[in-house]
This record gives structure tokens, sequence and C-alpha cells, in this order.
């Protein structure tokens, strides 16, 4: 090979542009922002952790260590099994009550901002679609709805329905799947589905609010008529054209309501209206430790730190995706 | 402007009926509630409650009305007997209630009993309704009496013992936010890139994402626990004034109930508060400067040679301002929704803590009270915010 060859193929290569997928684009800006992809990787492992966690946890998360009660870290508990954390006021095990809490609260965090982001995007999508007394109806209420103070509304609704625990109906299928995969009992699982039914029911407000702006702007674009004129019916336009192209600001939405989830679900639980305590939650755990705070300052410090360590870190991922998907976007 | 604002008051009136609807209808509808421990003493057997007794306590909650009457009485102080025109009554007869219900347990579908009202022995009808006990109404800033935590007092004076330590709280701290958080804003604005700026918005990022009740028992730990352990000065934490005299390393003994000891006990929650909203407010203060910074009359305002103060504060600033004033005002009634969870960390007695336990002792008439003060203050709050708009910046119209 002469040295001109080679050259020339040198400068081919550098002419010829890798073609990149949009989602290699999207990865490839969301690589650079070092906090988010720190963050990413700080989430994948409790994900992990929270996922094996009857594998990690040796105890129960309600097991009752009858006697042994604030034991210090370490020590060797029965059958060899060690308390990594000690135990609480009344003798459970703490470290594995911590990993069963991270899978509950990032569980109803996750189900919460699925539906929330579900209910709004096709309430968002077809109110900005059609318009007219529809869009308004449901503006309005909207608007009414924002206007209600949420924190207040929230603790009312959540204390009612911890109450009268049978009020709304849920299938026994469900119930069912989701203690399964809590490793909870079914009447458990209902306080868990409740307060993500709570959570949930403000949350999509302000995600339908997103996704109306996004279709009202994108219901003028060319392709929206061209696809029209090739006598695509409006849900063809909404499913493949409206969601897709309105799925940037929606999944930068859904990162950063993800933060908002876990610490909802724990100030619910904090404040004694959330999730109820032989249920461990980060909340509930951190309110139940409170009053120990005097002589074992680590029992609040313990699940408190994991609900500020997500939060910043979906909102880290959250800004990440944001610069990752649409440089210009501003939510 | 008119028009719009005599709209948006009968808008106003329209969400606040609604939302004293939901609230009571949230309540009341709810199986449960007040009767609850007493149906479970009666199932016991022990001690004797007769008809009559349990007759006498649902009509002290009112509970043998109808729902609709109780909601008229809540929310107008009407039908309080019957209709008296010219001497004459009306709708004596009505029939407004039940006074003992018949109830009977049902097997349901899945094999449990359940207690079912099916039918009525003794009505309630409007003409005994004269001479009972009953608010003004709502409408007439009568929130009736509490049932639970100062039972038969009203409902107004225990708000009124309380409102004012939250307000205390609130205004300290909207005070001190807007003072540091203004200053902090512009100057990393200014200083864009800096390492003051990183450190800053960093830190703002974080507080804007830390819970407020993480924070408030981390404030515990570092500058109440831990420095009197140690002995040094320390910030009492817990409620709003000591209840026997104490002293503090540094300053002496301080008597309970003093002016020092009360700053003591504020300084904590206001802490807290006061970080929270710096940490949002002064962020958005940085983004709306960098935006104004950039325009041309900042430039056009360097070149005529003005110095860099005058640029900063009167034609920046000043234009900054007019987005963040909105902001302000509509954090104002989310305050004190933010203040219950402040409250609740600090046992800071004030009307976020009283609506938690209203909320878990079943005393209604003070949680509907404490829910509807602040579903008013909200939405004066969002009307403000809409007039600041056109106030702030003339280039929106209200229509």
């Amino acid at each position: 090979m002469t040295a001109s060859t080679q050259v020339a193929k040198l400068e081919a290569e550098a002419i010829t542009i890798e073609e990149r997928s949009p989602f290699q684009v999207v990865m490839m800006r969301f690589r650079r922002h070092k906090l988010a992809m720190i963050s990413l990787g700080f989430i994948i492992f409790i994900f992990l952790v929270t996922a094996l966690a009857p594998y990690i946890a040796k105890f129960k998360f309600d097991e009752v260590n009858v006697g042994n009660y604030f034991v210090p870290w370490g020590t060797v508990g029965e059958e060899g099994r060690v308390h990594y954390m000690g135990t609480d006021n009344i003798g459970r095990d703490y470290f594995s009550r911590l990993i069963y809490a991270g899978r509950i609260s990032l569980t109803v965090a996750m189900l919460s901002v699925l539906i929330s982001e579900t209910l709004g995007i096709i309430v968002g999508a077809v109110s900005g679609f059609y318009g007219g007394w529809l869009d308004s109806v449901l503006m309005r209420f909207l608007e009414f709805m924002l206007t209600i103070p949420t924190l207040p509304l929230l603790l009312i609704i959540s204390a009612m329905l911890l109450q009268n625990e049978d009020l709304i109906p849920i299938p026994e299928p469900l119930l069912n799947f989701l203690g399964k995969f809590l490793l909870l009992g079914p009447s458990a699982a209902r306080n868990a589905i409740l307060i993500i039914i709570v959570l949930a029911g403000f949350g999509w407000l302000s995600s339908a609010q997103l996704m109306r702006g996004t279709v009202l702007s994108l219901r003028e674009q060319t392709f929206v008529e061209a696809a029209r004129s090739l006598g695509a019916s409006d849900v063809w336009i909404i499913m493949r054209h409206m969601i897709p192209n309105a799925m940037a600001p929606i999944i930068v939405d859904a990162s950063l309501g993800l933060a908002g989830y876990v610490v909802a679900e724990a100030a619910l639980a904090f404040l004694g209206f959330g999730i109820q305590d032989p249920i461990p939650t980060w909340g509930n755990m951190l309110s139940a430790t409170q009053q120990f705070m005097l002589s074992k300052p680590w029992l609040p410090l313990v699940p408190g730190l994991p609900i500020f360590i997500c939060s910043l870190a979906f909102n880290y991922i959250g800004d990440g995706l944001r610069d990752a998907l649409d440089p210009r976007l501003k939510l | 402007m008119t028009t719009y604002l005599i709209r948006r008051f009968f808008q106003m009136i329209l969400v606040l009926f609604i939302s004293a609807v939901a609230t009571y209808a949230l309540l009341n509808f709810a199986p449960g509630g007040p009767l609850q421990g007493l149906r479970q003493i009666q199932q016991t057997g022990r001690t004797t409650i007769t008809e009559d007794d349990i007759a006498r306590i649902r009509a002290y909650f009112e509970l043998d009305l109808n729902l609709s009457v109780r909601f008229s009485r809540w929310l107008l102080g009407v039908p309080r007997g019957p209709l008296v025109i010219g001497g004459k009554e009306y709708f004596a007869d009505l029939v407004v209630g039940c006074r003992k219900p018949i109830e009977s347990e049902i097997l349901d579908e899945n094999g449990k009993y359940q207690i079912v009202v099916t039918g009525c022995k003794e009505v309630v009808y409007m003409k005994d309704l004269v001479g009972r006990r009953t608010s003004n109404g709502l409408i007439r800033a009568d929130f009736g009496t509490s049932w639970r935590i100062l039972r038969d007092r009203p409902v107004t004076d225990l708000i009124a013992s309380r409102l004012p330590k939250t307000i205390q709280l609130i205004g300290i701290q909207t005070l001190l936010s807007l003072l540091i958080g203004i200053p902090l804003g512009i100057y990393s604005a200014v200083r864009q890139y800096s390492t003051f700026d990183y450190i800053f918005t960093t830190l703002a990022f974080m507080g804007s994402a830390m819970p407020t009740f993480f924070f408030g028992i981390i404030m515990i730990l570092l500058f109440s626990i831990l420095p009197k352990d140690a002995g040094w000065f320390y910030v009492p934490a817990g409620l709003s004034e000591s209840v026997r005299n104490y002293t503090v390393p540094g300053l002496g003994e301080v008597i309970a109930g003093s002016f020092t000891d009360r700053v003591m006990h504020l300084i904590l929650p206001v802490a807290v508060l006061t970080i929270v909203n710096v940490a949002g407010w002064s962020r958005f203060i940085r983004a709306s400067m960098l935006e104004v910074m950039r325009q041309d009359y900042i430039r056009t305002a360097r070149a005529k040679g003005l110095g860099e103060k005058v640029v900063i504060l009167k034609h920046a600033l000043r234009n900054a301002l007019i987005p963040f004033v909105t902001i302000v005002v509509f954090t104002l009634p989310g305050l004190f929704s933010g203040a219950i969870i402040t409250e609740s960390i600090f046992a800071w007695p004030g009307m976020g803590r009283l609506y938690l336990l209203a909320l878990g002792d079943y005393d209604y008439p003070v949680a509907m009270a404490i829910f509807f003060i602040i579903a008013v203050l909200t939405v004066i709050a969002t009307l403000m915010r809409d007039i600041l708009y056109t106030v702030v910046d003339p280039r929106i119209r209200l229509s």
C-alpha cells in the first residue's frame, strides 16, 4: 500500500460520518452529563439491591426478635444471622427493613408515575387534539383541582381511605399480584395500592397540562396535515404522530415526577397518613424512629438518606434527560 | 379589567363552594367517624349504653340529620326550625333525619356480616330542630364547635390560638428568604461560571431536592442534640417556648417563656423553612437575571457608560423581578401546607399540627375549618398572582 492510497483511505474515513439512530444521539448526549450518569448508576444499584431483597436481607421485615431492642450494628442474632444495622425499638432487623422499604417505596413511586403519566397523556392528547367543549370542561376541571391546596387534601383523602379500606374495591388478582411482587400479604398490598391511587390521582393533572400544550403546538404542524390528507384516522394520528412526538417532555416530567413521588410518599408516611407501620417504607421508618433521635441518631438518618439521595438522583437524571432529549426544552 | 375581576370573583366563590362540598362529603360520607368507638363498646356488652344514649350522642354530632340538612346547617346555619312567616309555621312536620335507625346485620356475598341501616324507628322533624345548638354557618365565619380536641369550644377560638404561631413562622421565613435569596441569585448570575456560582447552583439543586422532614431532623441533630451533648452552644428544638428554665453555654440561663426563649425556639424551624425556600427562589432569580442580562437594553445601558452597579440593580434586576413577584405570591398559600410538615417535626403549636391532630382524632369541624381557610388563602393568592401579572408586566392584558 502506497502512502497516497493510505491518505485517500484516511480521508474517506474522515468524510463518512457514522450514522446514528436518534436513540444513540440521545444516549451520547446523556453520557456527557456526568452527575446524571452517576445518578443513573446509583439508581440501578438501588434497584438491584431491592429486587434481590429476599436474598440480601437475612430477616423478614416483620420478624420480631423479642427482647433484643436497639442491638448495636453487626450483632450476631438468631441462627447466626447478622444484624448489620442493629435492630429497632421492637427488635426488628433494621437493615432488612431498609431494603424491603426501598422495594415498596420505589414500587409505589414507579407505579404512581406510570399511572399518572398514562392518564395525563390520554387526557392531555384528547383534550388538546379535539379542543371544543371537551377541552374547556377538562381544563376548567384541571384549573379547579390546581387551585385546591394539595397536601391538606391529600391528607384528608388518605385519612379517609385508611380508615375505610374497603371504600374503593380493588380486584383480588391485582392485590395478589402486587402483594407477591412487594412480598406482602393482600391486606398490606391494599394499603400500598390506596396510597398509589391517592398520589397518582393528583399527579396526572400536571402531566395532562404538559401533554395538552405539546399537542396544541403539534396539531398545527404540516406532518399532521399530511397524515390527515393521506386519510389517517384521529386515533392513528394521536397514537402514531402526537404521542411519539410529545414523548420528550413527558419522559423528563416522569423522571422528575419519580423524585416527587418518592418524597411525597415518604412525607405522607412521615405525617402518619401513608403506608402503615408493620409494612416498612423509608418514610414510616423515619417517622417511627424520630423519637429515639436523642440517644440513637442513626435510626432516623439511615432511612432518610436514601429518600434524599433518590430524590436528588432522579432530579439529576431528569436534568440530564432534558439536556439530551432537547437542548432548547425548558420545563 | 372590571368585568374580568367580577368574573374571577364569581369563579372564586364557585371554587370555594365546590371545595367546601367536596371536603364535607369526603369526611361525612365515609363510614366510621366519631361513633366507631361507641359501637365497639356496645358490642363488648359490659357497659350498658341504651338506645337513648346513642340517640343523644348522635344528636350531639348531628348524625341524626340527613346529610343535605347537616351540610346546609354547617355552611349557611339554616334550617334552625320551621319557617315562620307571619306567625305561621311552615314545614314543621318535614322529616329531616332519623333519631333511631333500625340496624340489621346482613350476610354479604363475601361471607362477612355487615351492619346495614334498614329503616327508622323514630324520625326527626323540622320542629325538633328548635333550640338545638348550631353554628351560624361557614359563610358567617362560624366553624361550629370542636368535637374532640377542645370539646364544645368554638373552632374559631382554637384556630385563633394557633394561627398567630403559624403566621409568625411564615412571616419571618418569607422575609428572610427574600433578603437572602435575591442577593444570592443576583450575585450568582453576575458571576456566572465562577466557583461561587458552581457551589451555589449545586447547593441550591440539593436544597430543592431535600425533603423537609429529613432536613429538619438533620438540623435538630447538628444544632441541638450533638452540641448539647458536647457541652457547646446549642439551639433548643421542639415547641414554641420552653416549659422550664434551662442554661445554654455562652448565653447563660434562659427563663422559660421569655423573649430570648421564644427567639431560641424560632431559630430551627425558621432556618429549615428559609433554606428550602431560598434554594428555590434564588435559583429562579438567577435564571431570570441571566435571561435579562442577555437583552439588548442591557448592552445599550453599558454602551452609554453606566456603572455596572446601576446596570445590574436598576436595569437588570427590575426586569428580572417581574416573573419573580408572581412566583413569590403563588408560593404564599403553599407555605401553609409546607408548614404542616415543619410544624410536625418541631412540635410547633401552629395550624398545621392542629390539622393533623384533627384528622387523626375525627375532629371533623376543626379539620374542615382549617382546610377551608387554606383553600380561601390559596384562591385569593391565585387571583392576586393573575392581577399582579398585569401590574408588573403591562404587555399582558386580562380579558
